[in-house]
């Protein structure tokens, strides 16, 4: 479930659950950089075998990062996918298996979700366009000063979806990328690699539950595989509980909420797009040097233990006195049902269970109440009882009215209490009248700088008086400097005065957000027949269409545990309406559902493509395609609205609330897809074949062997793999038609990678192994699993033992705490005072953070080009072109202006640089565009550039001598 | 197509006569249709099934899937508050002509923008302008009139001119014939219409648009004593800076609804007239131009919220 809600909660309530990971960082030396030993044991004192990515989790902030600049065209998305993997090996360093799984076909009953996704990034993308269209007039109008429009296509992130160019061609990416690691990498030389992409069906993660559950029946499985799942998704913690591994982690990115974002429009942070004044942008430090760096850290990573969440939850619903023996791996299968009640990708959630309202919380007081009334546990292996679920939903039926009630008087409440914060914060920015400034300003104690002696003591006291008139004048100010800076385009009369009579009015606007109007009213009476007449249109009498919602939504129910516990039971079924019932809806619901239709089928990917993309995303399709989805003359235009009513829903934000999008009619969508087979390219038509997993690994693996004979004998039929030679994983083997064999060089993709020549990687189709139709997954602990260590201190601690309590940190109970000796503190705060002083921040010591490490995410700036020019005449390429000395500019050296195609040029570059880095010589040609001089622009359009957010200047101390070869002078 | 009372009644009939066609058209309902969207979607279909002469009914075929297409587009854009492409969305629009869905759902398409409210399945598309316009303050509304009167001689003291009411006549007796006809079409006047937006459309067939003004109620001084609610809006209704009618209501929605059926009933006579009558504005008496039918008046107009006649001179004076 995307909720990022249900991740806060757990991690806020179960606070042991989260170990923060220790990375080890690659060193440079030289500007060559060490690549890290990974065969090296697990810094974070734990060895794991297995590790499993949700691809789709890493492919989105790579290709469109919400926090720093996007890469330049597909071939750098690549490479940040690559250097994520790298990344995460190297924090996990899996021993046996690493498992890469892309989201494929979906399911129908996830299709609708992505559809929504899909057709709310069109319409907030036209959306943003044309407010910040309108918001730039009206700040230039005005007289502000805003950077020029970057000229960039739009990366149309909707292009993450099975079936489209790019999807494939990350397969044959990911293809390279593991031959060269598992030739190349010694940490991948006996890892065994899958990789599922987006031509096998089924969700990613789905996938790898899938083949977890696969191996675990099987009779060679080591029932302690300490397992690693990476991906952000909070379903996965239900995932991992449900297959009852002991040994299963979770990694994902650290969660940090509220993290500012720069505005759309000026590029600074601070504000929204809708406030933004377009005044002259802040120095970021003293002379700017901060300009290009971002303020934020790396993300670091954190695991997520589900054996400590399996401790906490033991605690939790451990009951005493049942009617039948308490099993609390049955117990856990009951937490996860409940939990989908308060949120899933595949069911709209019940309107009186609300996460940040201890939704679960209040479930589970309500079960632990009732399960004595009924007389077992709620699911088995993913099957649900029906009429055991119905207590529970009748004992929050009860409860609902009050649920209401307490929402409102809460929500109110917190308005009430943002209001006075906003006010009190209003007043603290000005800081009390009594707070003196300047050098009089206090000063804090025990700091290295101690405040230097007062000087003309008069005059300052003469300032602190005039500060506060001077306030006024600063306002006005920054409009004037930022309307000069402008040129001569604007009126710079009238505007200040304007300006801030706009300011102020918009100060006073903030207090007071318009509301969108809630016709429910969930906390008046009479909640529940507005409820169904404003969002089913129907009314609380039509008793017939109620329990049409409320069989669909068991149904759901139904369907949604049996996906997470025995795999996906129907491709077809969905939940075929925009909202859910009432809990207290849930009457007689024993019969509703018996089974799902068997033996149905995912979509083509094609197909699938047409059921989730709005026409605007047309262009990923073939033209006779794409006309079904805009002529008037197709017979599914209905799927296709062109904009659409979002339903806020009691939220506040368009992107909680319900869009109302058409259902797809399956019938109609296959009938007239039968028309336009015939016009797909053989091209296309391979891209619309279901794939298969392929798995890779190198010469030194003992199943090398193995599969190097099965393509020397041309077998054809699917072979088993001989458990003992992969530790006990099982599963069919099948020739590749274009497989990856040793000792054949592998092209690579991407222009700025090399081909291996020296490839000793094999590759091979791989099938999960079969089991009957009506197999059932047990949801057991399987018979030789060794439960870990307990960390949660336990109940009884202070009566039977002396010794004060230690917590457990890590992985390790036994961990070796980290100290710093004397001369280690000085060494820091040696380095540490010298930044303060504000003066060359980069000049010798390495800067403490991930800034500027000359890798290829980072931006434009002139002290990048000064990294590059060393390290390119240390390794011999040509110097840069060299910037003619003006007098004034040996201070400042100028980036050049924030042209995409120089900065595409720059990155591509430091791609290369990478390369060079990883020891694979072949070094770029291509410096010269690091500071190029445009001659042709005059002084004014210079000064202009100097203030843009994507270049900044640094202070030019410290550094060597420009290289004085090859000047460059435009004629 | 005029004169039909009730589409369903009709349809129902026809289906009763009809079982195998009952039948068939039955399984073409959606599972999550509620009975109202499917009632409607139906008398959609079955209207416009001669347009599709190759539909057969009980036999699958690809115009009967555009047909279905199109009733679902049009049954979107009536329930779910979809908008499709300008070409798809005429043609919903003339296939949609005399299916009547009453009381349909209310819809925004923009969070934060104007609310895209409508959904009266006669209506048109363009719903968007309709809001803007109702939304409209009395400046845009002044300024609309002012420059109709600026033709008018100057200068002299504030009031419509004498010749004011030939002027007019003729387009109300235009909108006179629109209203009825739309009013037919719509099964007659009766309570359960959708006022404003019946007179909305008559009056833009007609080539002029409505001018709303809203003025909280608490605004309004010198109410009768016996009215202790505080709460609520009153709109009033012109065109063509003539006084058709004032509403009052809950909110400005509800105010308008209000105000434009009252300016409907004065079309439930025989013929409507523009005439120069005396109302209180700001305290004051002036003279307004009105729509009024032929029957007298008992008791006088309420007072006016705007006032489109008055020059400069006298605003100032009396501000």
């Amino acid at each position: 479930m995307g909720v990022p809600a249900f991740f806060r909660w757990l991690s806020r309530k179960y606070a042991s659950i989260i170990v923060h990971c220790v990375e080890e960082k690659g060193k440079e030396c030289n500007g060559v950089r060490i690549p890290v030993d990974t065969t090296k044991p697990n810094p974070n004192e734990v060895e794991f075998d297995n590790l499993y990515l949700d691809m789709n989790g890493i492919i989105h902030p790579c290709t469109h990062p919400e926090d720093k600049a996007a890469p330049k065209n597909e071939d750098e998305m690549m490479v940040a996918i690559f250097e994520y993997i790298d990344r995460l090996f190297n924090i996990v360093r899996p021993r046996r298996v690493l498992y890469m799984a892309i989201d494929g076909v979906a399911p129908r009953a996830k299709m609708n979700q992505q559809r929504s996704r899909r057709f709310r990034a069109s319409k907030e993308g036209v959306e943003l366009v044309d407010e910040k269209n309108r918001i730039r007039e009206e700040i230039l109008a005005r007289g502000g000063y805003l950077p020029p429009e970057e000229i960039k296509e739009r990366f149309d992130s909707n292009c993450i979806t099975p079936g489209t160019e790019f999807m494939d061609n990350l397969a044959k990416c990911l293809r390279y990328y593991v031959a060269d690691r598992v030739s190349n990498d010694p940490g991948w030389r006996n890892v065994t690699v899958f990789l599922s992409d987006a031509s096998v069906p089924g969700e990613g993660e789905h996938k790898i539950m899938d083949y977890i559950r696969r191996q675990r029946a099987q009779p060679n499985h080591d029932p302690n595989t300490h397992h690693c799942l990476c991906g952000a998704d909070a379903d996965l913690i239900m995932l991992g509980l449900a297959t009852h591994e002991p040994n299963f982690t979770i990694i994902r990115e650290e969660f940090k909420p509220n993290k500012p974002r720069p505005c759309a429009l000026c590029g600074q942070i601070g504000h929204e797009i809708k406030d933004c004044q377009g005044t002259a942008r802040e120095k970021q430090g003293e002379h700017d040097e901060f300009a290009d760096s971002m303020p934020v850290s790396e993300q670091e990573f954190i695991f997520i233990r589900l054996c400590v969440l399996r401790e906490y939850l033991a605690r939790e619903l451990t009951m005493a006195s049942l009617p039948f023996p308490f099993d609390f791996e049955r117990s856990i299968d009951d937490w996860v049902f409940m939990c989908f009640f308060v949120g899933n990708d595949f069911l709209p959630h019940l309107p009186s269970l609300e996460i940040r309202e201890g939704a679960i919380d209040r479930l589970v007081n309500i079960y632990k109440d009732v399960v004595h009334k009924t007389g077992g546990y709620l699911t088995e292996n993913g099957f649900v009882n029906l009429e055991r679920v119905e207590l529970i939903m009748q004992a929050v039926g009860v409860a609902e009215d009050n649920i209401f009630k307490k929402r409102k008087e809460d929500d109110e409440g917190f308005k009430r209490r943002m209001k006075e914060k906003r006010k009190r914060m209003k007043i603290e920015q000005r800081g009390p009248a009594y707070m003196t400034t300047g050098q009089f300003a206090p000063q804090a104690l025990g700091r290295r700088d101690r405040p230097e002696a007062v000087q003309n003591a008069r005059h300052q006291a003469y300032d602190m008086r005039m500060q506060s008139r001077e306030q006024h004048n600063k306002d006005a100010a920054q409009s004037l400097k930022a309307s000069l800076k402008n040129g001569g385009n604007s009126s710079a009369g009238p505007s200040d005065s304007t300006d801030s009579k706009g300011l102020k009015r918009k100060a006073d606007d903030s207090d007071s957000e318009p509301e969108p109007e809630d016709n429910v009213r969930l906390w008046e009476e009479g909640w529940k027949q507005r409820y169904y007449k404003t969002k089913f249109d129907v009314d609380v009498t039509d008793e017939d269409f109620r329990r049409k919602v409320v069989k669909s939504y068991v149904e759901g129910l139904c369907w949604v545990l049996r996906y997470y516990y025995q795999g996906c039971a129907s491709w077809k079924w969905y939940f075929p309406f925009h909202y859910a019932p009432f809990a207290s809806d849930f009457k007689d619901i024993k019969g509703m559902f018996t089974e799902f239709e068997k033996g149905t089928k995912p979509f083509k990917p094609l197909e699938q493509l047409m059921g989730v993309f709005p026409a605007a995303s047309g262009n990923f399709l073939p033209p006779t395609w794409r006309s079904l989805m805009s002529s008037p003359d197709s017979s599914i235009i209905d799927f296709y609205p062109d904009d659409f009513a979002i339903d806020l829903n009691g939220k506040k934000y368009a992107w909680q609330g319900v869009a109302l999008l058409p259902f797809v009619d399956e019938r109609r969508l296959r009938a007239a897809l039968a028309d336009v087979y015939p016009d797909l390219t053989p091209e296309e038509v391979k891209r619309n074949s279901l794939g298969s997993d392929v798995l890779f690994l190198g010469k030194s693996h003992p199943l090398f062997d193995f599969i190097q004979e099965l393509y020397r004998t041309e077998s054809l039929e699917g072979t088993e793999i001989p458990a003992e030679l992969c530790h006990g994983i099982q599963g069919t083997l099948n020739l590749d038609d274009d497989p990856i064999l040793p000792d054949k060089p592998v092209t690579s993709p991407i222009p700025m990678l090399r081909d291996i020549s020296q490839n000793s990687a094999i590759g091979v189709k791989f099938k999960d192994p079969h089991y009957a139709d009506d197999f059932v997954f047990k949801a057991v602990l399987l018979s030789g699993a060794k439960m870990p260590n307990k960390v949660l201190k336990p109940g009884d601690w202070e009566r039977g033992n002396r010794e004060p309590w230690r917590p457990q940190l890590g992985f390790n109970p036994n961990r070796q705490q980290a100290h710093l000796d004397q001369s280690g503190f000085r060494a820091l705060g040696h380095n540490m005072n010298r930044n303060q002083h504000g003066r060359g921040q980069y000049s010798n010591a390495p800067p403490p953070g991930n800034y500027q490490q000359g890798n290829y995410r980072q931006h434009s700036g002139g002290q990048q080009s000064y990294q590059h020019s060393r390290q390119n005449s240390l390794l011999g390429a040509p110097p840069p072109f060299q910037q003619p000395q003006f007098p004034r500019q040996q201070q400042h050296q100028y980036g050049s202006g924030g042209h995409g195609w120089d900065r595409a040029q720059q990155s591509q570059q430091s791609a290369y640089q990478q390369n060079v880095n990883r020891g694979r010589g072949g070094a770029g040609q291509g410096s010269y565009q690091q500071r190029f001089d445009n001659r042709r622009d005059d002084w004014h359009d210079r000064r202009d550039n100097r203030g843009q957010q994507h270049q900044g200047y640094s202070s030019g101390r410290g550094y060597p001598p420009p290289p004085p070869s090859r000047r460059y002078n435009w004629k | 197509m005029a004169g039909e009372r009730s589409g369903e009644d009709i349809v129902s009939e026809y289906l009763g006569q009809n079982p195998q066609l009952a039948h068939w058209v039955e399984s073409l309902r959606g599972y999550c249709e509620t009975n109202k969207q499917w009632v409607a979607r139906r008398e959609f279909i079955l209207r416009n099934m001669e347009a599709f002469p190759t539909v057969d009914p009980g036999v699958p075929s690809s115009s009967l899937d555009r047909l279905l297409s199109l009733s679902m587009v049009w049954a979107n854009h009536v329930f779910l508050g979809c908008s499709y492409p300008q070409a798809v969305m005429d043609k919903i629009k003339e296939m949609g002509e005399g299916v009547v869905v009453e009381d349909a759902p209310v819809h925004r398409t923009t969070i934060g923008g104007l609310a895209k409210a409508k959904r009266s399945a006669t209506a048109e598309s363009d719903a968007d302008s309709c809001a803007k316009r109702a939304k409209c303050g009395p400046n845009e509304l002044d300024g609309r009139p002012a420059g109709r009167t600026a033709a008018w001689p100057g200068g002299q003291k504030s009031g419509p001119p004498p010749q004011a009411p030939a002027e007019h006549q003729p387009f109300f007796n235009r909108l006179y014939k629109a209203v009825a006809w739309k009013l037919v079409s719509a099964g007659g006047f009766g309570p359960n219409l959708d006022h404003f937006e019946i007179l909305r459309s008559c009056v833009e067939s007609c080539k002029e648009t409505l001018a709303c003004v809203f003025v909280p109620l608490k605004d309004i001084a010198g109410l009768p004593a016996g009215r202790t609610q505080k709460e609520g809006h009153v709109c009033e209704i012109r065109c063509q800076s003539v006084y058709m009618g004032t509403g009052y209501g809950r909110d400005e929605g509800a105010a308008k609804a209000m105000a434009s059926k009252e300016a409907l009933k004065v079309f439930q006579g025989r013929k409507v007239t523009v005439k120069i009558c005396r109302r209180r504005f700001k305290g004051r008496d002036v003279e307004d131009l009105v729509l009024l039918d032929e029957q007298p008046r008992s008791q006088g107009f309420p007072p006016a919220l705007s006032y489109p006649f008055q020059d400069e001179q006298l605003e100032d004076g009396s501000s």
